[in-house]
């Protein structure tokens, strides 16, 4: 047993921090350390500069054009970016379609769609969930008929993140009503430039168009962006859960929020109020037994000794952890919470700030993040899963 | 990064797994328990395993391991509710005894390591609370030697100890750091009046009056927070034992007890309670790593991760001790059924060494701008 990296590993974590440090551009990280809005364009800077170093797809092994780092180079990567003020990569193109297009796409495909999701110049979207399927993904409508060389697909999907901005989509679509509703679902890539496909926002409770709708109204697809096998589609969407680890914990980002929160507390007069103190204290062993687990489970996978079934564990822990920062943030600032300036949460503004520039995003970044808890399978679809675990049935 | 075992380690694992499963059923526990809760007889037969030498050089006579392998052994005595003062007996004395002259050292670690001589950290005082550097028991340097004088309370297997190691101030107010002497005191020279505890073992009231004292060191404070931190790692790995077998036996019965014609685990209320045990108990194993592996750092580093460590013990030890109890229903509050008894350990070692409050303020006190693991 040993706590510490090794000195390949800490040589590893100085080489990113090092390029991070030379290559994010600080417009961004002041944004992402202040919780300012971030655009379209802030988000795909990055992806950009990290896709021109090869590392937007950094979870990629090197037959794809990946860097075929381990488990525990990736963890100290995303721990880089993060503290550094890295934007949270867009995950839909590098970490959530692509490995199913990598295991299960063919050859053709691979050429195709890859290259545009390893440079970032592709925006990716995701069409899981719909207005009647949310925890139950399984009873999903939205269907895809075959006629010919195309499918023609109708029906809606909801929560699609950022679609707004989507140039193609990864669909969970309907192609068959027979047996169980696990084995009548495909994974089809869809041109969100399509006739027939439409997208609306929905803006959340923080006033931000985050999700939106998206309709499809006999959009043609060509049989050639079907992925895999016809019916296969939920098997699939498994394999990109399974392969969901440790990142889903967000480990890294709370540790940057939780120094965020110390100086916004110190800022506000109440570091020193022992009452609120505590809550901090707390919050922080709450991260630091997160990381230990996080770690505990990078060390499983690197040794392959023994395997360690805690992906239910860690995205119920991190995502309440994530509310519980952002709601300490938001009583540190007081009243100055109350407020809701819009332009405020823009770099730059010129306005009258209510108290001070911090306290503009600290409610509606509490506000933001109730959906952690119910984003990628809701903690209590969590609680399902490791009770299964743990009850053997 | 590595938080595999070595095959040592494992087989170190075994060999007291092996002991627990031949040498110690709940039905001994249950009568030592009954009996009064006196457990110097397991101590010796740890002993007699070698155990109890782990922490001493091999020179002593004990086997030279370190926190690791103590967590080790003190998760596996806590997996077989094992009750004798192995954490206070064998981990804390040692350390506090690595401060001691090589005389002294002489004369009492190859004794302790073989377990014919339990000595035991004697610090608890009234009013003290969980503060290490609140010594009002005296130390008084008389004709070449040293004498104490004052009262020490809840000792472990204090009426079973040949003698206790005693906090007692040689100078300073009573909480400087400074002037807390570390004296070694054989059970002849103290007014030792013993009791059971809740959790089948047995404490004690302990006081010397002008007792003559063997001197460890002048300078007691530092090497006091190193010893009770290595107790509070081996109690967390302890905790971790007994909450992993809790755990198992809530599962097994919620697996077989029928209520409404369907077993207890088909009601999704109980499953989502189950989850949650789970999460307190992997939360409390990766903490108690933590603890261990944290054990050699420098002193500031150290005592904030093992407080850390602690807070997480203690949340984690009273919500699985509580909801094991629960799921169980009325079967869990009985004595004649295991459940109750991990509860009543889990519950009483919240208050060993600090409780959980006391530690959380520990860490607020020690707050850095940065946090984490490696912090």
């Amino acid at each position: 047993m040993d706590l510490n990296f090794t000195a390949e590993e800490l040589a590893f974590r100085r080489d990113i921090h090092d390029w991070v440090a030379a290559n994010l551009p600080q417009d961004i990280s002041h944004k992402v350390h202040n919780a300012l809005r971030l655009s379209r364009d802030d988000l795909q800077r990055w992806a950009k500069i990290l896709g021109k170093q090869g590392w937007l797809g950094w979870g990629w092994p090197k037959q794809f054009g990946g860097p075929g780092w381990n488990a525990v180079q990736k963890h100290l990567f995303e721990e880089e970016c993060a503290l550094a003020g890295a934007p949270r990569v867009i995950p839909f193109g590098p970490v959530m379609v692509a490995p199913v297009i990598m295991a299960f796409g063919n050859a053709e495909q691979h050429k195709r769609f890859l290259p545009g999701i390893a440079s970032g110049e592709v925006w990716w979207s995701q069409g899981y969930s719909e207005p009647g399927s949310g925890s139950d993904l399984a009873s999903l409508k939205c269907k895809a008929e075959r006629r010919g060389d195309k499918y023609i697909v109708n029906g809606q999907k909801t929560w699609t993140t950022l679609g707004q901005y989507g140039e193609w989509i990864f669909c969970l679509v309907r192609t068959s009503n027979e047996g169980k509703p696990q084995t009548g679902i495909s994974f089809l890539l869809i041109d969100m430039k399509s006739p027939g496909v439409s997208v609306r926002p929905i803006v959340l409770l923080d006033g931000e168009p985050e999700v939106n709708e998206v309709w499809f109204d006999n959009v043609e697809v060509p049989a050639e962006n079907l992925i895999g096998e016809e019916n296969k589609g939920w098997t699939y969407a498994k394999h990109l859960l399974a392969h969901e680890r440790t990142n889903i914990a967000d480990v890294n980002r709370a540790k940057r929020e939780l120094e965020r929160l110390k100086r916004i507390a110190k800022a506000e007069g109440i570091y020193d109020d022992m009452r609120f103190r505590d809550q901090i204290a707390l919050l922080e062993v709450d991260i630091v037994a997160l990381e230990m687990m996080v770690l505990r489970v990078l060390s499983a996978e690197k040794s392959g000794k023994a395997a360690l079934d805690v992906a239910g564990l860690l995205k119920i822990r991190g995502s309440e952890i994530q509310q519980r920062y952002s709601e300490l943030m938001m009583l540190a600032g007081g009243p100055y919470s109350v407020p809701f300036v819009h332009e405020a949460m823009e770099a730059g503004w010129q306005g009258d700030h209510v108290g001070a520039a911090h306290n503009a995003p600290l409610a509606g970044t509490f506000f933001n993040m109730r959906k952690t808890t119910i984003y990628g399978g809701s903690n209590e679809v969590q609680r399902n899963i490791v009770a299964q675990t743990v009850l053997g049935a | 990064m590595d938080f595999d075992f070595t095959d040592d380690q494992e087989s170190l694992r075994d060999a007291v797994r092996r002991w627990v499963d031949k040498g110690f059923s709940f039905e001994r526990r249950h009568a030592l328990a009954k009996a009064g809760g006196a457990t110097r007889a397991v101590y010796t037969e740890l002993g007699e395993l070698g155990l109890t030498g782990l922490a001493i050089p091999e020179a002593h006579g004990g086997m030279g391991f370190g926190a690791v392998e103590a967590m080790v052994v003190s998760e596996e005595l806590g997996r077989g509710l094992v009750n004798a003062p192995y954490a206070h007996g064998a981990l804390v004395t040692p350390t506090l005894l690595s401060a001691a002259p090589a005389a002294v050292q002489a004369a009492w670690l190859p004794k302790i390591a073989d377990a014919s001589a339990l000595v035991v950290l004697a610090h608890q005082e009234r009013q003290a609370r969980y503060r290490l550097n609140h010594v009002s028991a005296r130390a008084t340097a008389a004709g070449g030697g040293w004498t104490v004088s004052g009262a020490k309370s809840v000792v472990p297997a204090g009426d079973e100890a040949d003698a206790f190691i005693v906090p007692a101030r040689a100078a300073g107010a009573v909480d400087d750091d400074a002037g807390i002497g570390l004296f070694l005191v054989e059970k002849a020279g103290a007014q030792v009046r013993g009791y059971p505890t809740q959790d089948g073992a047995r404490a004690a009231e302990v006081s010397f009056d002008k007792a003559a004292a063997t001197l460890i060191t002048e300078n007691g404070h530092a090497v006091l927070e190193h010893a009770v931190d290595a107790g509070i790692a081996a109690q967390c790995a302890e905790a971790v034992g007994i909450m992993d077998k809790l755990v198992a036996v809530t599962v097994d019965y919620m697996n077989t007890r029928k209520q409404f014609g369907v077993t207890l685990a088909t009601f999704q209320a109980l499953r989502h309670r189950i989850a949650d045990v789970k999460m307190q108990l992997e939360l409390a194993r990766s903490m108690s790593y933590f603890a261990s592996l944290k054990m050699g750092e420098a002193a500031p580093q150290r005592r904030r991760a093992i407080s850390q460590a602690r807070v997480q013990l203690g949340n984690s030890m009273r919500f699985v001790g509580q909801q094991c109890i629960q799921l169980h229903g009325g079967i869990g509050v009985t004595d004649e059924y295991i459940a109750s008894h991990y509860f009543k350990r889990l519950t009483m070692l919240e208050m060993g060494f600090g409780d959980t409050l006391h530690h959380l303020g520990e860490v607020s006190r020690r707050l850095q701008d940065t946090a984490g693991v490696f912090a």
